[in-house]
């Protein structure tokens, strides 16, 4: 717990928080202040609007201890602001609300667009309203009460905007905090949490549709004979893949691993176990795998096959890979495909060049898989780079 | 959704911020917030480490010289749209800024934090590499320099390494007779874009940039545009860039072609 001091409604505040409390639950569970509602909690609805320094500003993304010394203003403390009794009265008359959730955001955006643009248009509100969301009235009510707040207002002058430079309410001191020196130790996710999808032993789990499908291909400039045996050597394998090491010697089909993905703030690092076939015939081959992030609380469960083909008159070989995966936990909740579609050919192209640059160095030039985990991800962004330097010219 | 523990640590100078972040497990680096907190919030990034950047005096504060604007890293949106920030882009600056998400984040959201969270629709990934920008970065060992072309290696990967930090951006002035265009598509007004189209036309100091950005990826650059818009807009070869960054889901490529058309066309091209 920090100390944390600000003014709330032009009184000065001090309490205890934990870094993490953001400056909505802080309002609302210490501050008592219900009045700042809370919906998404991830800044795209506009509830959870209020003053900072004087300026509206989302209250679920900033985090309360980074308001040290600012100036906040909730719905509360705006019962007499001129403007606000206006809006209020407007607000009634028009309908623009009916189950309220959304409106103390609302009036908070309301009053900064009568403010800062006393001749904005319907079409104009409409735009700086759009990070407000109401689910019930729509906004025809919202809109016209604000238009009719600024017809009343006509002539009134905009209210000159702040002068200082940087985030609202990051102007109220510039002396030093760090709370670091005491380290929390998350605490592990006890398996028992998981219970209703427990990874099961054993190559059988039913892996259902998967939620996420990715296709991709590379050529490996070596003959399908030889590539088929790399890929039978699945230790190797296996640890060509960025980030990945092994927790013990394979058991023939059966591998026990783990694999670190960072994806820009995004890391999670996963502990399962891979159970693989392969058809000698078709130079075919299916992976089954499941892995656990217990800090993450994630678990994903994943099909891999890969299908290899001669290219290039059977001198080189071309990998077909289709990964489907499920994933649970917070991560699932990371829904830009596109993005992720990227970042999945980034690194199978990074795959691609570990697996070729082991070929061809035979068995001594295996890199330790630590090694490859810690350099692989920078590789890959280069890796991407150097393709389209090539690419544009 | 409430974000995991973490540690807060707010250095008031450079120097302190870069030793904490040189000396600590997995830290990330907080300015607005308006990325990252959401992040936080799903649980999708859980750091040991926050290292706020914000009431560092020196990152909000502009430099000006004959050849550029130098931006610090925390000043916001909306500082740049309200005018805070003096204009060398005949507008473009201010413009950009002002489409930002909304206005509740423009407020807290900075330069600087939306550059290394290097989110691929971001407008000012697109528009500081149109611009032909430079990043400041700082770090244990002092500062260094790259083109903003060079700063961002792929989604969320940018070039700063352990324990570094972007400080500023430096904004090449405009001649006077400089045109620009912006031209964004998003499903809705303030969310993510889906295709941004970005030039700059600057005769008087041989600049003809064009960029095409909200990619799954780094914007694409043409640093000499001159083929691309020179003589009116050609949508076969900006079809041909497209091909050459595997760019192949037709709605995907109609929306980065009309948006560089678009952006031409304001450019006057």
């Amino acid at each position: 717990m920090e100390k944390l001091t600000l003014t709330v409604n032009g009184k000065k505040v001090s309490a205890e928080v934990q870094p993490r409390t953001h400056l909505a639950d802080f309002l609302r569970e210490q501050v008592v202040l219900t009045g700042t509602h809370i919906g998404c909690e991830h800044g795209v609805c506009g509830a959870c609007t209020l003053l900072i320094d004087g300026q509206p500003a989302r209250s679920c993304i900033t985090f309360a201890i980074a308001c040290e010394g600012a100036d906040v203003t909730t719905i509360e403390g705006l019962d007499d602001d001129e403007v606000m009794v206006q809006l209020r009265t407007a607000f009634s008359r028009e309908h623009a609300l009916q189950c309220g959730y959304c409106t103390p955001g609302m009036l908070a955006m309301a009053r900064d667009i009568v403010r800062r643009l006393p001749n904005a248009d319907e079409q104009r509100i409409r735009l700086e309203l759009s990070g407000n969301l109401c689910r019930c009235t729509g906004y025809v009510g919202i809109v016209g009460a604000i238009r009719s707040v600024l017809e009343a207002r006509k002539g009134t002058a905009a209210v000159p905007l702040p002068e200082k430079l940087g985030p609202v309410g990051s102007q109220g001191l510039a002396s030093e905090t760090v709370t670091a020196d005491v380290k929390h130790e998350p605490k592990p996710i006890p398996p028992e949490a998981f219970a209703p999808t427990k990874i099961a032993p054993g190559p059988d789990l039913p892996m259902g549709k998967p939620a996420t499908v990715i296709n991709q291909s590379f050529t490996v400039h070596r003959p399908r004979p030889e590539v088929w045996a790399q890929f039978g050597d699945i230790a190797s394998t296996a640890t060509c893949m960025p980030g990945a090491k092994l927790s013990k010697p394979p058991e023939g089909g059966h591998v026990e691993a783990e694999i670190r993905i960072k994806f820009g703030p995004i890391v999670a690092q996963f502990q399962g176990e891979l159970d693989v076939e392969r058809d000698d015939a078709q130079f075919r081959g299916v992976a089954h795998g499941r892995g656990r992030d217990d800090r993450q609380g994630a678990l994903v469960r994943a099909e891999v096959t890969y299908a290899l083909a001669e290219v290039e008159g059977g001198a080189a070989t071309r990998v077909d890979v289709t990964v489907g995966f499920t994933l649970a936990g917070p991560l699932a909740q990371f829904s830009r495909s596109g993005l992720v579609n990227d970042f999945a050919s980034r690194l199978t192209a990074e795959f691609a060049r570990n697996l070729e640059a082991r070929m061809a160095g035979g068995s001594e030039a295996i890199l330790p898989a630590e090694e490859l985990s810690t350099v692989s991800l920078f590789f890959s962004v280069v890796w991407g780079r150097v393709k389209r330097l090539f690419a544009r010219s | 959704m409430k974000p995991g523990p973490f540690d807060y640590a707010r250095p008031a100078t450079v120097e302190r911020a870069a030793a904490l972040l040189a000396g600590s497990g997995f830290a990330k680096l907080l300015s607005g917030g308006q990325s990252l907190g959401p992040m936080l919030n799903l649980r999708l990034a859980r750091p040991d480490l926050l290292v706020d950047l914000t009431h560092i005096a020196s990152l909000k504060e502009i430099r000006e010289t004959k050849d550029f604007l130098e931006i610090g890293a925390c000043v916001t949106h909306a500082n740049i749209e309200d005018g805070l920030v003096p204009d060398c882009t005949n507008g473009m600056l201010p413009s950009v800024a002002s489409n930002i998400a909304y206005r509740a984040v423009r407020n807290r959201g900075t330069i600087g934090g939306s550059l290394s969270h290097a989110d691929p629709a971001a407008d000012w990934v697109s528009t500081l590499t149109v611009l032909d920008a430079e990043i400041v970065i700082r770090g244990a060992k002092g500062q260094r320099r790259v083109p903003m072309a060079n700063y961002m290696l792929g989604t969320f990967e940018v070039a700063l390494e352990e324990g570094e930090f972007l400080e500023a951006v430096r904004v090449p002035r405009f001649s006077k007779s400089a045109r620009w265009g912006y031209y964004k598509f998003c499903r809705k007004a303030g969310e993510f874009a889906e295709a941004i189209g970005a030039v700059v036309r600057d005769p008087e100091r041989g600049v003809c940039r064009a960029v095409m950005g909200a990619t799954h990826s780094t914007p694409i650059l043409v640093a000499d545009a001159t083929a691309l818009i020179g003589q009116g807009f050609d949508a076969a070869a900006a079809g041909a860039l497209l091909d050459r960054h595997e760019i192949t889901d037709a709605y995907e490529r109609q929306l980065h072609v009309e948006a560089l058309r678009r952006a031409t066309v304001q450019a006057g091209a």
